[in-house]
């Protein structure tokens, strides 16, 4: 789910650009000393996931994990995101330097949403509330991205409800798949080390 | 004071570093980033062109626009379901593809134009029929041999020549399409450990300067 370079307007990538570095810089606010750690180790998950291909559907889809960044790192997720993607960008040739911004927001956004969402559910001692929140949080981070790369794109000519349609349907397979991996790491870490979900 | 000033001058030297390392990386990364990836090669006055994202599956129903040097588009076509298509050569001049595929992926390709005027000869030839065969025939081949030959046998160089360049064409497009393959950057491990590697130096630097600050402090 990268916008490629070239793609959009200069009016969309810097509006984009500017909401993003708003974010980034509350994010960074927000972060303590002892969560830098867990941003860099989410945030080089987030690096690696965009090579995990789903091979099913027409289309070509990755995983992208925003959910649970958002669920474990809350607005710390938006620097996160950013460096990850920047790597991406370098490294891979996935999306470009200029489109940064706006591929930062459609995803980045997703996860702050998951947080405010699901972080209270998951930390529900009722485990049925919580597996649920965990799946929701992991299935709307990847839903709410493919709606606004829609939205980004509609200055592009593009009609939104095709392009919607189409990047919902195509990442439905990575939206399920990615509610079962985020179940199943917040219940390991509820297991294993409780206080990670207590810091965001 | 020497204790004060050591931590400063450090921090400048780590400062610069980092922007240096910054920069030069960014300034080696091509320009034209992208996830898709479009091939073409021109075979007789046809131009195929194979578009494929970077896991291998097709681009199908795709956009591919058509552009000639002076960015005027020549025409649009759609990619059918092995992310193929093809177009006869519209222009003597070099050649700008762009593949718009779906979900704001985009790749270019460029074809020069040297490879296209051999083209050009031919649909020259081919579309003017009954061209006058005498004045083709090269000064060193006599007319009396290029009539004795049978009708199957083409009499003059050139168009020995053509056919040859044709049939050349046709044996050489996988391989030509093999070697842009392998020219396409793929990801290495390398990479993938580099980039977390990255991450990690960065998340030390970011420690070590609040550490530095919490120390003063």
């Amino acid at each position: 789910m990268h916008i490629s370079e070239g793609v959009l307007s200069a009016p969309v990538l810097i509006t984009g650009a500017s909401l993003s570095a708003a974010a980034i810089g509350y994010g960074l606010k927000k972060i303590n000393y002892d969560q830098i750690p867990q941003v860099a180790i989410l945030s080089s998950a987030f690096f690696v996931a965009s090579l995990i291909h789903v091979p099913i559907g027409p289309s070509s889809v990755h995983l992208i994990l925003n959910g649970i960044i958002g669920i474990l790192l809350g607005w710390a997720a938006f620097p996160a995101i950013i460096v990850a993607l920047t790597l991406q960008a370098i490294l891979f040739q996935f999306g470009g330097i200029t489109s940064l911004g706006v591929n930062t927001f459609n995803m980045a956004l997703p996860a702050v949403i998951c947080f405010y969402l699901f972080s209270p559910g998951v930390k529900h001692r009722n485990s049925v509330i919580a597996v649920g929140s965990a799946f929701a949080g992991g299935f709307l981070g990847v839903f709410l991205g493919s709606i606004l790369l829609a939205t980004s794109l509609i200055f592009t000519g593009e009609s939104f409800m095709e392009v919607a349609k189409l990047t919902v349907i195509a990442h439905l397979p990575v939206m399920v798949i990615e509610g079962i991996l985020t179940v199943f790491c917040i219940s390991f870490l509820k297991k294993v080390k409780p206080e990670i979900l207590e810091i965001a | 004071m020497k204790n004060n000033k050591k931590p400063a001058l450090f921090h400048r030297i780590w400062f610069g570093l980092i922007a240096a390392s910054l920069i030069i990386f960014i300034s080696s990364v091509p320009a034209s980033a992208h996830k898709v990836i479009l091939f073409a090669c021109v075979k007789g006055d046809t131009v195929f062109t194979e578009s494929y994202f970077s896991d291998g599956k097709r681009c199908q129903n795709s956009t591919i626009e058509v552009f000639d040097r002076n960015e005027k588009k020549l025409l649009t076509g759609k990619t059918n379901k092995n992310g193929e298509f093809s177009f006869k050569v519209p222009n003597k001049t070099g050649l700008r593809l762009v593949l718009k595929a779906a979900m704001g992926h985009r790749a270019e390709f460029s074809i020069p134009a040297n490879e296209l005027p051999n083209v050009f000869n031919k649909i020259n030839k081919k579309s003017s029929p009954g061209s006058n065969r005498r004045e083709t025939v090269p000064p060193g081949i006599s007319c009396k041999a290029a009539i004795s030959c049978p009708k199957a046998i083409p009499a003059d160089l050139k168009n020995i020549q053509l056919l040859m360049e044709e049939t050349l064409d046709k044996k050489l497009q996988p391989i030509m399409i093999e070697l842009k393959k392998s020219q396409e950057k793929k990801i290495s491990l390398g990479e993938v450990v580099g980039g977390i590697g990255y991450i990690f130096g960065l998340m030390g630097i970011i420690i070590y300067f609040i550490n530095q600050k919490t120390k003063k402090a």
